[in-house]
């Protein structure tokens, strides 16, 4: 356990000590409920396997170097109020407006935790798979800035509330896809500080207090990625869980969602690492996978000119105008946060059921609806887009439900339906459309009802105003007098049938001593009389039948 | 962002002290390294001028040389609790014995007196706090 006394050393921030079995034993659960569904052992051996094919394939060509890619990602929580105190916080609100004395870090306050928090906090670490502390405490982590009151972070130091998790995600399709597997190393609860910004002129600078104490999750990466596009594909598949999950909106724009990335590079099959680089300052996933690219390819080439040392182990921005990384500082040394338990906080204990009762809340997630979609025979593509969205992926099941085809549901979803959302800007679950209607679309035009044409006419106008595919065949019919209707009445077939084999005598013997391709012929004869209304289900069954000659 | 602030000695000592105790990692119930501890009268001398720069405390001269040996005097009085027989005792995640099963509620609630808060704001440029030029981090 961690602070044992060190003498006159500097506690390294990233230090941590690992001790009595004892005490670890009494805080660990039992590994995540995702596992104990069965979701676990069996497949994941199998994707280990699948693993190791496709990653060499997809690394740029670095020279004989490989790089190390490490994300620590911090997640702001959706919570109502504060970590620590019952301040609102909506984004965008006037500057230090949502504060009190206690985020403040009046004298005198007190934090109280909010409980949420701890939910939030659970229920992401079940879903990454982590190892829960069922004890863990809150730890003040001290630096002097003005965006931060207190002086001081209340953090999770040693004993954070998850540790040893992964995370499973599919590479893109057009990058060659393939899946991955990604160790978690720890899971951690914390506040955020407030905004700093600087004035136009220069001379002094502004602070806002409105995001101090909102509730942070920390999760921090094994340093298992190994390019610019497996680091991004990480992040958005974080931000597809917490939303999956509903703890944070993950956004990267408005900075609920922040990764500070850390890349180095060695020479394949040497087991030391590089020096460590940290990048900040990414807005979007391809920021990040392009800033990583730039940096491995820096550092690789001055390994190659035999300038190694000139990498410093620092802290670099991404400039997004000059697509590079540009130094911010150096570190000098590493920093000294003078960790201790936080004093005002009692610890946060988990109880079996607590943790049990948020295990089976848990929705479905990106994983283990990617893996049930695949079972679907979908094509991966497909697969990817319709388990990107959590209200897609619903709208998706629904309309399953009804007896939909999946593969006609998708191409539906993924074709017109996204068209349409995209320019009215809308999202799929402002549509007036339904997942029921959608599939009695599917219905009418499989049974041959309404022509695919008429189809999208309809889905048209289903998703603009709603209404049903019933009453919208009915209304047209009503209208234009039977012109979307095509004619299923066998018996008025039969009539235009007989009436066509009695104009084509001579057709017909060749057909009877064996031309029988002349079916097409007379399917086309038959449309022609009908003027293009004849079902052509009905009418090629009674045709061959006529054909025969039996009556 | 150094607070030159001047204060009695006994606080001074006590902010000192409790950092170097922060920095070493607090006295704990830890029975498996009491043994290693006892052995701790070797422990360096602080670095005071170190510690006044890290809590933003300014010190004339001749205190740096004066509390050196003050806090030293501190360390010693919480490295007595090390001759405590911890074989009986279960470790612990932290110093409290009692566990508050307090739950706080996700209920906003605005508090009422925001002009007094920014009133105390040593500068205030509306709407943002006025500070000077921030360089960089610690």
């Amino acid at each position: 356990m961690a602070l044992i006394f060190h003498r006159g050393i500097i506690a390294n921030s990233q230090f941590f000590s690992r001790s009595s079995g004892v005490l670890f034993r009494r805080l660990r659960a039992s590994r995540s409920c995702t596992s104990a569904r069965g979701e676990g052992t069996a497949n994941t051996l199998k994707e280990e396997l699948i693993q190791v094919a496709p990653k060499r394939a997809l690394e740029p060509n670095t020279h004989g170097f490989e790089a190390i890619i490490g994300i620590e990602t911090h997640v702001q929580l959706f919570t109502l109020t504060k970590a620590f105190c019952s301040c609102p916080y909506v984004y965008g609100s006037r500057p230090n407006t949502t504060i009190c004395p206690v985020c403040m870090g009046h004298p005198g306050t007190l934090p109280v935790l909010n409980s949420k928090v701890v939910e939030f906090a659970v229920k992401l670490g079940l879903a990454l798979n982590c190892g829960l502390s069922m004890t863990s405490k809150f730890d003040r982590k001290h630096y002097f800035y003005p965006d931060l009151p207190k002086g001081y972070q209340i953090s999770q130091f040693d004993i954070p509330i998850a540790t040893k998790g992964f995370i499973d995600v599919d590479l893109p399709v057009e990058f060659g896809g393939g899946h991955r597997r990604f160790g978690i190393t720890r899971v951690h609860m914390e506040e955020d500080a407030g905004k700093l910004l600087h004035s136009e002129t220069g001379s002094y600078s502004q602070v806002d207090l409105n995001r101090a104490g909102v509730p942070l999750l920390e999760i921090v990466s094994e340093p298992d990625m190994r390019s610019g596009l497996e680091a991004a594909e990480y992040a958005a598949e974080i931000q597809r869980l917490v939303r999956f999950l509903g703890i944070s909106n993950g956004n990267m724009q408005e900075g609920s969602l922040r990764c500070d990335v850390n890349v180095s590079v060695r020479p394949i099959g040497q087991s030391k690492f590089g020096t460590k680089v940290e990048i900040k300052n990414m807005n979007s996933f391809s920021a990040m996978s392009r800033a990583i690219d730039y940096e491995i390819s820096r550092q690789v080439l001055l390994h190659s000119l035999g300038q190694s040392d000139q990498i410093f182990q620092e802290t670099r921005l991404w400039e997004e105008g000059a697509q590079k990384t540009f130094t911010m500082r150096k570190k000098e040394g590493l920093a000294d946060y003078r960790y201790f338990p936080e004093p005002d906080l009692p610890e946060v204990v988990l109880t079996k059921e607590f943790v049990d009762k948020l295990c089976q809340g848990l929705p479905e997630l990106p994983e283990a609806k990617r893996r049930r979609y695949e079972k679907m025979d979908l094509a991966m593509q497909d697969v990817l887009f319709l388990a990107n969205d959590n209200h897609v992926a619903e709208f998706f099941d629904a309309s399953l439900e009804n007896g939909a085809d999946p593969k006609l549901a998708a191409n539906w979803i993924m074709g017109d339906i996204s068209a349409f959302l995209k320019n009215e800007r809308l999202s799929i679950t402002e549509i007036k459309l339904t997942p029921f209607e959608l599939s009695e679309l599917i219905a009418s035009i499989k049974n041959g009802t309404i022509s695919g044409k008429i189809g999208k006419e309809i889905l048209f106008e289903l998703l603009a105003k709603g209404g049903t595919v019933q009453s919208l065949i009915e209304e047209k019919d009503l209208v234009q007098a039977s012109l979307i209707f095509l004619i299923v009445d066998p018996a008025a077939i039969e009539a235009l049938v007989d009436k066509v084999l009695a104009a084509n005598p001579k057709q017909l013997e060749q057909y009877r001593a064996g031309k029988t391709r002349l079916q097409g012929f007379f399917a086309g004869q038959v449309m022609k009389e009908s003027k293009g209304k004849a079902n052509p289900l009905v009418l090629n069954k009674i045709l061959g039948v006529k054909l025969k000659g039996e009556s | 962002m150094a607070t030159g602030m001047t204060m009695s000695d006994a606080t001074l000592l006590r902010r000192l002290s409790t950092l170097l105790v922060a920095r070493s990692g607090c006295p704990r119930r830890m029975r498996l390294f009491s043994s290693y501890i006892v052995r701790g009268a070797t422990f360096e001398p602080p670095d005071v001028s170190h510690l006044a720069d890290s809590a933003r405390i300014s010190l004339a001269p001749g205190e740096v040389e004066d509390f050196g040996p003050k806090i030293r005097q501190v360390i010693d009085w919480f490295g007595q609790l090390q001759a405590v027989d911890l074989e009986s005792v279960e470790p612990s995640v932290r110093a409290d014995a009692e566990v508050s099963m307090y739950k706080r509620e996700d209920t906003p609630e605005t508090f009422e007196n925001r002009e007094a808060i920014i009133r105390v704001a040593p500068s205030y440029d509306d709407p943002y706090i006025k500070v000077p030029k921030v360089l960089s981090k610690e």
